[in-house]
């Protein structure tokens, strides 16, 4: 039993020691045979005879027990000086356990052991008292080993071996208690007294220095003679046995009355009145001390020997004697020895018997413990001796804890009980108490018991948690470092066991940081390192320290480091940094032999963003790391430091210094390339936290990009829609779907590399060093080089990694594979940041920050792995979680622009000039090209249908809009003309039209490619889709802007206008002649073309298809008015009441105008008109003395209502002539040069013939009113005006004649209208002009 | 005489330290054990353990002059945040029983009394001190305690922020003075 346990005092020590050659597990076997002996009845000690030696012998009937403890050591030679003082202390008896099969050995077996007695124990020592040895004999065989002196043989084939091995202790503690008389006989002599009473830790007497007994023939130590005559027995002079028959039965009485000896009441004062006389007695004899320490010493040995009762009235004396005399520590010893008697006799008793209500049973057995400790505190010891203080801070300590151990027992077993004493007595503090592992077996969970399982066992005692600690805080003091390191540590670690239990865990950290550094310092100091200095240095938790001298540099010889206990004292470690908040294994060891396992992923959701409420106190917590790396080293334990600094850095970086990161890094990676060059094989996993922020993959350049499009795209040649209006023929003005249909999956090439971007970030102050990069990704195999790379400090670090797809498919990127130098790799994933995952993300960030600055739990139990525990509210559903993915193609041909007909890729144009450029294209893969397809873009498209898309524009605005981008492109392709394929290594060209277009300043040419007949497998299904690449080829255009046209007007034809119109030939221009045959069918053309060039330039305007064409040369700067005769025309009803069409399909847009159905009329009558017109009129321009050429655009001139007037030819027409009817019927003209214009003779009858042409398709009923002027020389028939015409079928005329007779000279004008009966408005119109002569 | 303030948050984290020295003499009533201790070893891990057992305040005690500047810096300031830290213990077991706000002389370590005062917010205010002054400590208790919550009527402040208060700091030690 440990020293330090409460009932040690009454334990009787016994120290067992392998003797001879006996194999480890044998001695174990039967010294746990032995050890199994916890306590031998009184009654089963055998009596010694002998009067003197009967002194400590039970009585024939008594009951109780003597306590047993056995250990395998003995105390250090420093503490002989306690022999007297504590001798419970001490092992008092020794038992030799030997193992042996032949006789021959057993004589050898003997000398042995009394030569390792003779070692274990100092010369002239007082213990042990007793001794034998037990040889285990071996085998089978019955050979008598004969009977050796000192030797007991125990055959092997004795049955109840245990049954012997009791009785064998019983006469070993017969033995010991004779011996205790002994001792006590050469005490009581005087100058034995005095030697007690020499010094504070007194020592027998030598034997020398014992007087000689007066009868020289009796041995010394059996009889001293005076002592039976003046023991300091209370009845002087009775012998020993009357003693022991007289004394017990006055206490038996007493002890009716009270529990506990108490203060020696009447009858003992009277029994003790005599030993006054004898002290004086004594003092007369010429020893001048007191009895106290001899009576105490009575006291210890019959507390050893099992007589409480003798043991409580002899330590009663004792402290009488001693209160007086101030021999405080002496006193003190007494007092314990007295407090533990109550416990001792309960535990005989075997039943617990409180009878007091009013004062808990053991309030006595705490007073007296804690007088003694008061005492001991108190004590001042010699200055003299070295040893003093260490001794009394001992006491002191274990004074403390006996107390704190009576409490916690009782506490721990609910009171006063079996339990309790159990405790007290036999198990002391290695068992975890039973009453609060709840039943179930100790294991490392069950250990720290819940607030209620401590508070039921208080409520149980009435003992708080906090007495228990308060006695104990007081063995915490300097007085610590009185002791040597052993007593040192064996009261820390009580101490700390004691806290732990209580649940004291800071407290128990504290303590063990004690126990650790005494520890440590055993460890350093012994070592044969100069004086571990070497360790000094490592830093502490605790600045300030005195390191001591610095070491000289030389050469280190390093002996293999026994490792043992190194597990235990880290453990020691981690423990204290847990109770601290610092999860030291917050990094954990890889495994050694799967090196590149990278760890199961759990990066998604083990490293949080989320800044979480520190735990702990920063300045602690960072010193007890500077600890633990110092004790790793000093162990060492190199893959440890690393751990811990790795550890700590991870846990710990928000609150330490720039210098604490950069030394714990420093330390990690100084003691993982150490541990590497020892040849540790252990690898510590990645530490750095999730490193890894994003991860794009760096989008192909534009020509190497694919572009997936359906195989439908290929059998559908013409496309119906321009590709200009691409964007609007989407038939929803919102469609949600375009939006995501550009998000698709990004397309890689195979066997084309591709760049991977990714975002590490570096939280430390230290640039962080990794020693391998790479992407971790699934589906397809991808070729990539890890990467080593630093991180700076305190940053964000963009890498780009370069992977090379080897085949076609589809290719995921879940994150990236890290490793630190001297780690093992970690995957660490990286989702896709989906509204998903951004919600799920959301959602746990939403709850970290609705759980930061709450503190629904406090201390210990806040501590950062504490609380997933607690929270019972989880968010369970899995979400699937998505990663980058991307489309592997197949491998694509390649293209490139070998050259072009362009110098600096610039064009010069004039305005509507047509000109062309001569692309050729290279290709430079193995692939061929086998489809090619061009489209065009420029600066001028996306404004236009900016404005369209808009929607502000009239209808009219938007027609000409499109018009323009669909019919007048910059550049134009024919496919079909065009070779479209390419094999590896040839070479196409490609003409381009090109066309200049107002306020164009730049172009961009298309090229899209691909293979898409591509040989495959019968049995695959064939693609759906291919994909393209594309070339683009930007072109500056330049065009100027030259002749603009303006003012165009369409006129009439007046009769007026034929007769001169020979005259304007002769102006010189070199436009056609109006002369037209019919002036009713035609009108004229005009439009004034000016040159604000500086060149001049030929304008040609061809009509009607070329039948008509009018050339002018305009000069720089000047104006031309251009004239044509154009053939009037009519569109039909259907035709101009169309509305105006939209070129795109364009979802129709509600016109916003507010324009009557009238208006509207009119708008669609000029706009069918005005494109009829411009359809007929061609305008082309020509340089002069140049080869460029190009077309005049009309578009910006505008139709009005009179010019429709004019152009638009009429429904009816009233074709007027004058004829005579010569003899034959036949009506023939008179004398008309032309249609117009007649000479008729004077005074003939003649007719005027009227045709009312209906040239419409409808009927009409029409009336004619006709008109001679002047009326007066026309002599006619019938009425000229109201003449009924009657209806006209469409394309039908109808006659009316007039005969009249013209019966002047002159000129007549003769006008005809009809016009429908009801309305104003003429319908028709005839005129002719009448000459008589 | 020195006393030793500590505000702990929830999570055991200081937000406010502070170290008075009081004028009062002090009434050494130390074991003559605590005196003439060895010096036994040189390593740094006895160093340590000699400042834990608060073995190197108790040589302070016999050389006041050269002594009391030491107190509050370098090893000591470490121990007497272990001493408070580890008070915490006590602290929490008493205060569940307790239905106080202070807790006076809750536990005793080395030459260290610990008294305590505990906020509804579950905020501890820890002050270690060597000499009984229950009724100044209580008032000055009060004091921070009131300072403490007008310092946390700011919004931003939540009971895990340390408190940089200038005016805090100046207001904690005029009452310490007051009544320490």
């Amino acid at each position: 039993m440990d020293p330090l346990d409460f009932g040690s005092l009454a334990h009787i020590r016994i120290l067992l020691l392998p003797v001879g050659p006996i194999k480890r597990s044998d001695f174990e076997k039967w010294a746990y045979e032995i050890r199994s002996f916890e306590n031998i009845r009184l009654g089963d000690i055998p009596a010694d005879a002998r009067e003197e030696r009967a002194r400590f012998m039970p009585g024939p009937l008594a009951s109780g027990h003597i306590h047993l403890s056995f250990s395998y050591h003995s105390l250090p030679p420093s503490h002989a000086l306690l022999s007297l003082f504590r001798p419970s202390d001490f092992p008092l008896g020794v038992i030799g356990i030997a193992s042996c099969s032949e006789s021959h050995a057993m004589s050898s077996i003997q000398s042995q052991f009394s030569t390792l007695v003779k070692n274990t124990f100092q010369e002239g020592s007082a213990y042990p008292l007793a001794r034998n040895c037990f040889v285990f004999e071996e085998g089978e065989n019955d050979a008598n080993l004969g009977t050796h002196a000192g030797l007991v043989v125990i055959p092997g084939m004795m049955g109840n071996k245990k049954l012997y091995v009791g009785t064998l202790l019983a006469e070993l503690c017969s033995n010991i208690l004779a011996e205790f008389a002994t001792v006590i006989q050469a005490l009581e002599s005087p100058l034995g007294n005095e030697y007690l009473n020499a010094a504070l830790f007194p020592v027998l007497p030598p034997a020398s220095d014992m007087p000689k007994p007066i009868d020289n023939d009796i041995p010394m130590r059996s009889s001293l003679p005076p002592l039976p005559h003046q023991s300091s027995q209370p009845e002087l002079g009775t012998p020993v046995s009357l003693l022991r028959s007289k004394i017990p039965t006055p206490l038996i009485t007493k002890r009716n009355s009270s529990i506990g000896p108490g203060p020696p009441t009447s009858p003992y004062r009277q029994a003790s009145l005599p030993v006054q006389s004898s002290k004086k007695k004594l003092a007369t004899i010429g020893a001048v001390s007191s009895h106290g320490r001899l009576f105490k010493m009575l006291g210890d040995f019959f507390l050893l020997a099992g007589r409480t009762m003798d043991a409580s009235v002899w330590y009663n004396e004792a402290i009488a004697m001693l209160k007086g005399s101030q021999d405080n520590i002496w006193h003190a010893s007494a007092l314990e020895g007295l407090a533990i008697i109550p416990i001792l006799d309960a535990w005989s008793a075997e039943k617990t018997d409180i009878v007091d209500g009013e004062k808990e049973p053991w309030s006595d057995t705490g007073t007296k413990l804690s007088q003694a400790i008061d005492l001991y505190y108190r004590a001042t010891p010699p200055s003299d001796t070295e040893s003093g203080y260490a001794f009394v801070s001992w006491f002191y300590s274990r004074a403390v804890l006996r107390y704190t151990t009576l409490l916690y027992a009782i506490w721990s077993a609910k009171g006063w009980g079996q339990l309790a004493f159990a405790t007290l007595l036999n198990t002391g503090l290695g068992v975890f108490p039973p009453t609060l592992t709840n039943g179930a077996p100790s294991s490392q969970n069950a250990k720290r018991s819940s607030y209620g399982a401590f508070e039921r066992l208080t409520v149980a005692t009435g003992i708080t948690r906090g007495l228990i600690a308060d006695v104990l805080a007081q063995v915490h003091g300097p007085w610590l470092l009185h002791l040597g390191p052993n007593e040192r540590i064996s009261i820390l670690e009580h101490t700390a066991a004691i806290y732990g239990i209580l649940g004291y865990q800071r407290k128990e950290a504290y303590i063990l940081r004690e126990v650790l550094g005494c520890i440590l310092d055993m460890i350093v100091c012994s070592r044969d390192e100069t004086g571990g200095s070497r360790i000094a240095g490592a830093g502490l938790g605790i600045q300030g320290v005195d390191m001591g001298g610095t070491s000289q540099g030389s050469v280190g010889i390093r002996a293999n480091d026994s490792t043992e206990g190194n597990d235990s004292i880290l453990k020691l470690v981690k423990y204290i940094c847990q109770v601290h908040g610092v999860d030291l294994e917050a990094i954990k060891f890889g495994s050694a032999s799967g090196r590149p396992a990278s760890l199961p992923s759990q990066g998604i959701d083990g490293d949080l963003d989320v800044p979480q409420e520190p735990f702990g106190w920063p300045e602690l917590q960072i010193g007890i790391v500077r600890e633990a790396i110092a004790v790793a080293e000093a162990l060492p334990d190199y893959p440890s430091v690393a751990q811990f600094s790795l550890s700590a850095l991870k846990t710990l970086h928000l609150v330490m210094s720039q210098g604490d990161q950069h030394h714990l890094f420093n330390t990690a990676s100084k003691a993982l390339s150490t541990a590497k060059r020892r040849g540790d094989s252990r690898y510590i996993e990645y530490w750095s936290g999730q490193p890894v922020v994003s991860i794009e993959i760096l989008p192909l350049p534009l020509v190497r990009l694919p572009l997936e499009k359906p195989m439908s795209l290929l059998s559908r040649e013409d496309d119906n829609v321009p590709p200009v209006l691409v964007g609007m023929t989407d038939p929803f003005l919102y469609n949600p779907r375009r939006l995501t249909a550009g998000q698709g999956v990004m397309l890689l090439v195979q066997k084309e590399a591709f760049d991977v971007v990714i975002t590490l970030r570096n939280p430390f102050v230290f640039d962080l060093e990794l020693s391998s990069l790479s992407l971790s990704t699934t589906g397809v195999a991808i070729e990539t080089k890890p990467l080593a790379l630093i991180v700076p400090a305190n940053s964000f670090h963009p890498v780009t990694i370069t992977a090379l797809p080897l085949e076609s498919g589809q290719l995921t990127i879940r994150g990236c594979v890290v490793q630190a130098p001297g780690g093992a790799s970690k995957e660490f994933l990286l989702p896709l940041a989906t509204p998903d995952e951004e919600a799920r993300q959301e959602r746990r960030h939403s709850t970290m920050a609705c759980e930061n600055g709450r503190s629904k739990y406090f201390g210990l139990e806040a501590r950062p792995w504490e609380r997933p525990n607690h929270r019972t509210s989880v968010y369970t559903q899995k979400a699937d979680i998505k990663f980058l993915q991307c489309k592997i193609v197949s491998e694509q041909p390649l293209l490139r622009i070998r050259r072009t007909s362009l110098t600096h890729g610039a064009v010069m144009l004039y305005n509507g000039e047509k000109s062309s450029i001569r692309i050729t294209l290279e290709n430079v893969s193995a692939l061929p090209v086998d489809f090619l397809h061009l489209t065009f873009d420029d600066s001028t498209v996306a404004p236009a249908q900016q404005a369209l898309t808009e929607g502000e524009l009239s209808v009219f605005e938007t027609y000409e809009t499109e018009y323009d981008l669909i019919h007048r492109p910059l550049f134009v392709w024919d496919k079909k003309k065009s070779r479209q394929l390419a094999g590896p290594g040839e070479k196409v060209v490609l003409t381009v039209g090109c066309f200049g277009k107002l306020d164009c300043t730049s172009g961009t040419i298309h090229i899209s490619y691909a293979y898409c007949h591509r040989s495959q497998n019968h049995l695959e299904t064939p693609p759906e889709v291919f994909h393209t690449r594309q070339l683009s080829y930007p072109v500056l255009v330049t065009v100027y802007h030259m002749l603009e046209c303006h003012g165009l007007d369409i006129l009439p034809y007046t009769p007026d206008m034929i007769r001169y119109a020979g005259d304007d030939n002769k102006a010189g221009h070199t436009q056609t002649s109006l002369q037209v045959e019919n002036i009713e069918d035609w009108c004229i053309f005009s439009v004034e073309v000016r040159n604000t060039y500086g060149i001049p330039f030929e304008v040609t305007f061809e009509a009607d298809h070329r039948t008509s064409s009018a050339t002018a040369l305009v000069p720089p700067g000047s104006t031309t008015r251009v004239l044509l005769p154009l053939r009037r025309f009519r569109l039909s009803e259907e035709q101009i009441t169309q509305p105006i069409p939209t070129l795109s399909d364009r979802q129709f847009v509600v016109a916003k105008s507010n324009l009557s159905s009238q208006e509207e009329l009119v708008q669609r009558e000029l706009f069918w008109y005005r494109e009829e017109l411009l359809d007929r009129i061609r305008g082309s321009w020509k340089e002069t003395g140049g080869m460029r050429h190009g077309d005049l655009s009309l578009r910006q001139q505008r139709l009005t209502l009179p010019m429709l007037d004019v152009l638009q030819s009429e429904d009816i027409r009233v074709q007027l002539s004058v004829h005579s009817y010569s003899g034959d019927e036949n009506p023939a003209a008179v004398g008309s040069s032309n249609a117009s214009s007649f000479f008729p003779p004077l005074d003939e009858f003649v007719y005027l013939h009227a045709e009312v042409v209906n040239l419409s398709s409808k009927q009409f009923t029409l009336v004619l009113d006709m008109s001679i002027s002047p009326s007066e020389h026309v002599l006619y028939e019938g009425v000229l005006s109201g003449i009924p015409i009657g209806r006209i079928e469409g394309r039908s005329s109808r006659k009316y004649e007039i005969p009249l007779t013209f019966v002047a000279c002159g000129r007549f004008d003769v006008t005809a209208t009809a016009y429908i009966p009801g309305q104003k408005n003429s319908a028709g119109h005839g005129q002719i002009t009448v000459f008589v002569e | 005489m020195s006393h030793h303030l500590f505000l702990l948050s929830p999570s055991d984290t200081p937000l406010y330290e502070l170290t008075h020295f009081s004028s009062r003499p002090v009434q050494n009533v130390s074991s003559p054990l605590a005196s003439n201790l060895p010096s036994w070893s040189t390593s740094a891990f006895a160093g340590t353990l000699t400042a834990l057992s608060g073995a190197s305040s108790a040589n302070q005690q016999y050389n006041p002059q050269g002594g009391s500047a030491r107190i509050g810096g370098g090893k000591d300031r470490h121990v007497i945040q272990m001493v408070a830290n580890a008070s915490l213990d006590v602290i929490e077991d008493v205060m569940r029983k307790e239905n106080l706000m202070y807790l006076k002389s809750v536990d005793k370590f080395n030459e260290w009394t610990v008294s305590a005062f505990v906020t509804p917010g579950n905020m501890k205010f820890v002050l270690l001190h060597e000499a009984r002054n229950d009724e100044g400590i209580k008032s000055f208790f009060m004091d921070v305690w009131e300072l403490y919550v007008k310092t946390m009527l700011n919004p931003f402040h939540t009971a895990h922020t340390p408190i940089r208060s200038a005016i805090f700091d100046a207001r904690v030690r005029a009452s310490a003075k007051k009544y320490l």
